[in-house]
C-alpha cells in the first residue's frame, strides 16, 4: 500500500532538497556569469519575509505571496546588481555578504513587523492550503489508501518537484541560447565579451537578478514548508551552503547545483546516526572534494562520458541532445 | 572614408601614450599601423575600440562620431578587433566563440530562447549557418567541436578572427595577427586578410614582420614614442628617413651592434 511507503519524515527532507536544489539553481546562474555572491541568503530572507507578511497579514493567497517574495527579492537584485558591477570576485563576495548581514539584521529590529529574533509563526502551510482546497472538493485522502498527514506531504513535494523541472527546463533552454552563450563569455573574459559586442552591463545585473528572483523564490516556498521562518535562517551559513551546493557539485553545470544540493541536504540526515562526528565528516567530504576535484563532481567532461556510455547502451542511433553545436 | 582619426591624444597620468595622431583609412583598404615597441599601437586599438577613452581628439567612423560609445556599441556599429595577447573564450568549443562572435548581430532574448519562438529558431539557424562559413574561410571546419584553447597558436588567431568577423564589421582591427607564426603559417594568414578585404571588409593591422606588412598593406603609418612619423605606401615608408633611423634601424647603428 502507498499508505505504508510514505514515510512524512522522509517526504520532508525530499522537499528540503527540492527547495535547496533552486537555491543551488540560483548560485549557479549567478556563478555562471562570473559573479561570485554571497547575498542569496539575504535574498532567500526578502522574499521569505514577504511572502509569509502578505499572507498573514493581508490573507494573500500562497500562490500570490510566493510570486510576490520572489519579483520583491528580484527588485532587491536589481538594486544591489547595479552598484554591484563595479566589484568581481572576493570584492563582490565581500560585499553581497555585507548585504545579507544587514537584511538578516533588519529583520532581527524592526519587531513591529517581522516579531523580532523570534521570527514569524502560524505561516500558511503550502500542503495544508492546498489540502482544504482538496477538501472542498469532497476528495480525501483515504481513497488513496493515505492519511491526512502523508497526503499534505505528499502534495508539497510534487508541487515542489514540478516547479523544480519547469525550473531546469527554463534554465536549460536559457544556457543553450544567445543569452547562456553571452554569460559564459562574460565569465571566461570580460573584456573579450565586450569587444565582441555583449552588453555587459545588461547581462551581469541579468544574470544577478535572476539569482535574487531565484532565491527569493525558494524562499518564499521555505516560509511556506516550514510555517515558521526567523532571521537565523538567512544568516550568512545560510549563503555558504548555498555556495557550497554548486561548488561541490560543480559550477560549469546546472546539474552540478542539482547534485550539490541534493548530496549535501541528505549527507546531514544520513550520517544522523554517528551525530557527534557528521559535521566533521561533512568537512572532511569539502576539503577531499576541493583537493581532487575543484570543478566540483559533475563538470563538462564528466557529462560528455555520461552521454557516450547512454548512447552505446541505445546502440549509438539515437541524437537527441547531441546536437552539434549544443 | 571609413575611419577617421582626428588630433587623438591620450594620457596615462603624466605619460603620453599617444599625441596628436591623426589619419584617415579609405574603404576597402588594408591600413598597416606600425611602429617600435611602446610606441602605442595597441593602445590607438584600445582608444578606437573605447577600451579607455581617448584624452583629448575624435574618432569618426563613417562619417559618425564614435568617441565615447560604449565598446559594445562600437562593435554593434562595425568595428570589431582581435587581441595581441590571444583572447578567446578559452573553454568554450571553436564553434562557441564565432557564435559568441555574432552576438551583436542576434536579438533573441530570455523569453524568445526559453520558448523557442520560430524567430529565436530561424536567428539560431542563421548564426549557424554564418559561423560555419567563417571556421571554412579560416580552415578551423573540422575543429569546430574542439575546446579553444586545445588549439594550436596559429589556430587560434585565426580562429579570433572568425570570430571578429562573426559580428560583421565594416572595420577589423588585428593586433599583431602574424605573430608567433611560423612561415607557412604567414603565408596562408596572407591568403586570409586578401580573402576578408575581398569580402567587403576593411583591415587595420599592427604587425612587427616587415616583409608581411609591406607586402599586404596598401598604406602605412608609423608611430613612434606616440606620435606620428610618417605615413604612406609601402615603398614611400621603406625610403623614408626618419622612419628608417628611429624604426628599421639606421646603418651605424648596425655597425654598433
Amino acid at each position: 500500500m502507498l499508505g505504508d511507503i510514505i514515510n512524512p519524515y522522509h517526504l520532508q527532507i525530499i522537499s528540503f532538497i527540492l527547495i535547496n536544489i533552486i537555491l543551488g539553481i540560483s548560485i549557479y546562474i549567478t556563478l555562471s556569469s562570473g559573479q561570485l555572491s554571497l547575498g542569496n541568503a539575504g535574498f532567500m530572507g526578502i522574499g521569505a519575509y514577504t511572502s509569509a507578511l502578505l499572507t498573514i497579514n493581508f490573507d494573500l493567497p500562497i500562490f500570490l505571496g510566493i510570486i510576490l517574495g520572489a519579483v520583491v527579492a528580484g527588485v532587491f537584485g536589481i538594486l544591489i546588481g547595479i552598484p554591484a558591477l563595479r566589484l568581481s570576485g572576493v570584492y563582490l563576495a565581500i560585499a553581497t555578504l555585507g548585504f545579507g548581514e544587514v537584511i538578516r539584521v533588519i529583520f532581527v529590529n524592526w519587531e513591529s513587523i517581522t516579531q523580532g529574533s523570534i521570527g514569524l509563526s502560524g505561516i500558511p502551510h503550502l500542503g495544508r492550503e492546498l489540502f482544504k482546497t482538496f477538501k472542498l472538493t469532497g476528495f480525501d485522502p483515504d481513497m488513496l489508501g493515505l492519511k491526512n498527514n502523508q497526503f499534505i506531504y505528499l502534495l508539497v513535494v510534487l508541487i515542489l518537484l514540478l516547479v523544480n523541472i519547469l525550473l531546469v527546463w527554463f534554465f536549460i533552454r536559457q544556457n543553450k541560447s544567445r543569452v547562456g552563450r553571452a554569460f559564459a563569455a562574460i565569465k571566461m573574459d570580460e573584456k573579450a565579451a565586450e569587444s565582441m559586442g555583449i552588453n555587459i552591463t545588461y547581462y551581469k545585473v541579468l544574470s544577478f537578478t535572476q539569482g535574487a528572483i531565484l532565491a527569493g523564490f525558494a524562499g518564499a516556498l521555505y516560509a511556506h514548508v516550514m510555517a515558521y521562518i526567523s532571521p537565523a535562517d538567512f544568516a550568512y551559513h545560510r549563503a555558504i551552503d548555498i555556495l557550497i551546493f554548486s561548488i561541490f557539485g560543480g559550477s560549469e553545470l546546472i546539474w552540478g547545483a542539482i547534485f550539490g544540493a541534493t548530496f549535501m541536504t541528505i549527507l546531514p540526515e544520513a550520517l544522523r546516526f554517528i551525530s557527534d562526528y557528521r559535521y566533521m565528516i561533512y568537512g572532511v567530504i569539502l576539503i577531499a572534494m576541493m583537493a581532487f576535484r575543484p570543478q566540483g563532481i559533475i563538470d563538462v567532461s564528466l557529462l560528455k562520458w555520461f552521454k557516450k556510455k547512454l548512447k552505446l547502451k541505445r546502440g549509438g542511433s539515437l541524437g537527441i541532445g547531441t546536437k552539434k553545436y549544443n | 572614408m571609413v575611419l577617421e582619426l582626428k588630433n587623438i591624444t591620450k594620457n596615462f597620468g603624466g605619460i603620453s601614450a599617444l599625441t596628436d595622431v591623426s589619419f584617415q583609412i579609405n574603404e576597402g583598404e588594408i591600413f598597416g599601423l606600425i611602429g617600435p615597441n611602446g610606441a602605442g599601437k595597441t593602445t590607438l586599438f584600445n582608444v578606437i575600440t573605447n577600451m579607455f577613452p581617448p584624452t583629448s581628439g575624435e574618432i569618426r567612423f563613417l562619417g559618425e562620431k564614435i568617441s565615447g560609445l560604449k565598446p559594445h556599441k562600437i562593435t554593434d556599429k562595425g568595428i570589431c578587433r582581435t587581441f595581441q595577447n590571444i583572447r578567446l573564450f578559452s573553454q568554450m568549443s571553436v564553434l562557441e566563440n564565432v557564435l559568441v562572435g555574432g552576438h551583436c548581430r542576434s536579438k533573441s532574448g530570455v523569453i524568445n530562447s526559453v520558448l523557442r519562438t520560430k524567430s529565436q529558431r530561424k536567428e539560431e539557424t542563421n548564426s549557424l549557418e554564418a559561423a560555419l562559413e567563417l571556421l571554412e574561410l579560416v580552415g578551423l571546419s573540422k575543429f569546430q567541436d574542439s575546446i579553444a584553447e586545445n588549439l594550436a597558436y596559429g589556430q587560434q588567431r585565426r580562429l579570433e578572427i572568425a570570430r571578429a568577423l562573426a559580428s560583421n564589421p565594416k572595420l577589423l582591427l588585428l593586433d599583431e595577427p602574424a605573430a608567433g607564426m611560423n612561415e607557412t603559417e604567414t603565408e596562408s594568414l596572407f591568403d586570409l586578410i586578401k580573402k576578408v578585404q575581398k569580402r567587403g571588409v576593411t583591415v587595420l593591422l599592427i604587425e612587427h614582420d616587415m616583409p608581411f606588412v609591406m607586402k599586404l598593406c596598401d598604406r602605412i603609418t608609423v608611430l613612434n614614442f606616440g606620435k606620428k612619423l610618417a605615413e604612406g605606401t609601402p615603398a614611400e615608408i621603406q625610403n623614408n628617413q626618419e622612419v628608417i633611423e628611429a624604426y628599421l634601424g639606421a646603418e651605424e647603428d648596425d655597425e654598433i651592434a
